[in-house]
């Protein structure tokens, strides 16, 4: 296992975060929350290029979206970008931005025959929804206009991408697909989504380290108290392996590798309870000021519990893992 | 980013398999923890196994002892990442070396780098296994804070005059040779005033007792020096050098030292859910939650040591690294008690003819305890990491 990353690889980094460091200031994302049509604007002009990752190596796609998730960036791109996996899986052209409908009210991605979809993200920015039903063993796939379904959005704690219920009774049965080709399209969204949970983290701790090192109580900085260094010392921890575990998953897609189910679902599951960590420990560190509105810490942590949740909390993928270990 | 090294690194890793299926005795495979087993005698005193001293023998003359020193040295000029995959080898297998780390880890390489012509000498039996070496230096006054030592060495013209005790010497009562650290200068700041000494381990005024620790076995010891004379020419480098020479030892494999806490945990881990299945634990929701969580945080310490393994090699620093140690000596601590929990109120017994996998997890529950203590405990490393990886200002 080689972690040394190619020139390529490096150029994708260091091109997404000049990207993200540029157009995806602080102002612009507190400026998002209340005016949620700049973020459309953030896809259009900065972002609709990149879905292209989509067809690329998940090393790729996974350097990407930590950087996307470090500038906790906004609106329908991170939607279209799954979206754009399933349908580069299943040989569909998507025409622009869109997401996908599979969620039952588990949360998690387990093609299912309820006419009601729910947590589909960015719903009403997109131009089009991948509706996926059946099973996991017979998925079935139809792609309709955003228009042709009916949404009621559920406010949730991430207000950066809100999520919608889709009632999707007047979509047709839509076509069967191959298991295998959805089963991928899902391990490159869940490293996609494992990878943003590591970025949200990354900022997080990084952010309480340096308020650590600044904010002065009896007359020393707050970071020279062992208490407190313990904290973030255990929250670096617990997000480097979950990182490494990213990677680990995004190498083994790459590979082929017969490991690449196992690794998945452990990143998942370590990438969001490393990103909450993360968020608790920094609001702990932060004290007071992070409790404000105005400070902004609180948009990383509603992202680090949102995207826990997403595509399933940590607890689904253990019991996924386990099903691998226990009854393969 | 790839999961597969170079096609010559693969050829490297099949050449080691080959001759660790043909040479490695039975034995060998100890599968337990890496060092420190199958040495004693049934009184709990520690005696070197013949199989492990021909086997130690064997990987020194065909160059597979330390691959990245050359074959004079036991070794074939490896690359980092040869090392790599040749300790993750032997670690998978639970095969060690050798069952006494010091001569190979620790004197020889530290005698090859800042020993004169005559010492680096000594480094090939050391590392061969000839020689057996112990290292002198936690005292009871110095454990975490190691430069704290106080046994003292005076200089007295052609020799020093050596007084003090060391404590938790590992193999000083099978060791003909110690790597001592003195105080040999009391008047200028701690660290500075320390010097490494070779002493003689039959030098009159030694005494040795054997420490027996809670396993029942005595792999330490107290090492008392009174008025022990050293001669100068076994000073390791130049007075006041100590703590240098304290620092360095086998550089090479310091990409690899993580390999072991891993490899330990994933043994751990595949024992736990076979155990779980022989149980009838396997449809038990909360049984199976738990120890996917835990077979998670085992993959991740593996794949985040091979990520530091990636800075290390490029000759970067390693943060990552220094995570490895804490964390993989907690996690296992974890697996090894889940492992107990297991088995109910089975969970205290010893006795070898009824307890789970003849009492393989109560013995390693009694030894994991070390791995938080010895080698740097867990809260120093965290303050270590505090301040050298996140950067954030010492303490008072």
């Amino acid at each position: 296992m080689d972690f040394t990353l190619s020139d390529e690889q490096e150029m994708v980094r260091d091109t997404a975060r000049e990207l993200f460091t540029k157009e995806c200031t602080i102002d612009f994302v507190r400026s998002a929350w209340k005016q949620p049509t700049l973020a459309v604007g953030l896809f259009d002009r900065h972002l609709s290029d990149w879905l292209e990752l989509a067809s690329a190596d998940a090393v790729d796609l996974m350097l990407f979206a930590l950087e996307h998730g470090r500038a906790i960036a906004p609106g329908p791109f991170f939607a279209s970008l799954l979206a754009a996996q399933v349908a580069s899986a299943t040989g569909r052209d998507l025409s622009g931005s869109a997401s996908v409908a599979v969620s039952g009210s588990d949360g998690t991605w387990t093609p299912n025959e309820d006419a009601t979809k729910h947590f589909v993200p960015s719903a009403a920015d997109v131009d089009e929804i991948l509706v996926v039903s059946g099973s996991p063993d017979a998925p079935r796939l139809a792609l309709v206009a955003q228009a042709e379904v009916a949404l009621t959005e559920v406010e949730q704690m991430d207000r950066l991408r809100c999520q919608y219920r889709v009632d999707t009774s007047g979509v047709a049965a839509g076509e069967s697909i191959d298991p295998a080709a959805w089963r991928h399209a899902l391990e490159r969204s869940l490293v996609a989504c494992s990878a943003e949970l590591i970025g949200v983290g990354r900022w997080l701790l990084d952010a309480s380290v340096d308020y650590a090192k600044e904010r002065v109580q009896f007359d020393r900085p707050i970071g020279s108290f062992q208490g407190l260094q313990w904290m973030l010392v255990d929250a670096a921890l617990e997000l480097e392996r979950a990182a490494a575990a990213v990677s680990y998953a995004a190498m083994c897609i790459d590979a082929d590798d017969s490991d690449r189910h196992r690794a998945v679902h452990g990143a998942k599951a370590e990438a969001g309870l490393a990103a909450r960590a993360c968020a608790r420990t920094g609001m702990q560190v932060h004290g007071g000021i992070g409790y404000t509105f105005e400070h902004g810490l609180h948009y990383w942590l509603r992202r680090a519990y949102a995207g826990d949740a997403f595509m399933g909390p940590s607890s689904h993928h253990h019991d996924c893992l386990a099903e691998l270990l226990f009854d393969t | 980013m790839k999961l597969s090294f170079s096609a010559e690194d693969e050829a490297f890793r099949e050449e080691l398999i080959a001759f660790i299926e043909a040479n490695c005795p039975a034995a060998g495979y100890s599968s337990g923890d890496f060092i420190g087993t199958e040495v004693s005698d049934g009184d709990g005193i520690m005696v070197i196994p013949d199989w492990a001293r021909e086997w130690q023998a064997a990987l020194f003359d065909n160059g597979w002892m330390i691959p990245a020193y050359g074959p004079e040295l036991g070794g074939r000029n490896a690359t980092p990442t040869q090392t790599l995959i040749y300790l993750e080898e032997l670690a998978s297998r639970g095969i060690p070396r050798s069952v006494h780390f010091v001569g190979y880890a620790i004197a020889g390489p530290s005698l090859l780098e800042f020993g004169n012509p005559d010492q680096r000498a000594l480094a090939p039996a050391a590392i061969r296994g000839d020689t057996v070496w112990c290292a002198g230096m936690s005292e009871p006054g110095a454990g975490s804070d190691l430069a704290n030592i106080s046994t003292r060495a005076v200089d007295e013209g052609d020799h020093f005059k050596v007084n003090g005790q060391k404590v938790w010497t590992s193999y000083a009562m099978l060791a003909s040779k110690c790597l001592c650290y003195v105080r040999t200068d009391p008047d200028v700041p701690k660290h500075r005033g320390i010097s490494a000494l070779i002493i003689d381990m039959d030098t009159p005024g030694i005494e040795v007792r054997p420490l027996r620790h809670i396993t029942g076995q005595a792999e330490f010891a107290e090492v008392f020096f009174t008025d022990v004379l050293v001669p100068k020419r076994n000073l390791v480098g130049e007075q006041g050098d100590g703590w240098r020479i304290t620092m360095g030892a086998l550089a090479h494999e310091r990409g690899g030292l993580w390999v072991e806490g891993v490899a330990g945990c994933q043994r751990s881990i595949d024992d736990i859910l076979t155990m779980i299945k022989s149980r009838g634990r396997d449809q038990d929701k909360v049984v199976r939650r738990r120890v996917a969580e835990l077979y998670s945080q085992v993959r991740g310490l593996r794949a985040l040591g091979y990520k530091g393994f990636a800075s290390f090699a490029q000759g970067t620093s390693a943060p990552e690294h220094s995570f490895m140690k804490v964390a993989t000596s907690e996690l296992h601590q974890t697996l090894i008690e889940l492992a107990m929990d297991l088995q109910g109120a089975g969970l205290a017994v010893t006795d070898r003819a009824v307890a789970e996998s003849k009492g393989r997890w109560q013995q390693s529950f009694f030894t994991g305890l070390a791995a938080t203590i010895g080698g740097g405990t867990s809260e120093v490393q965290r303050n270590v990491i505090a301040q050298r990886v996140l950067g954030l200002p010492r303490g008072r």
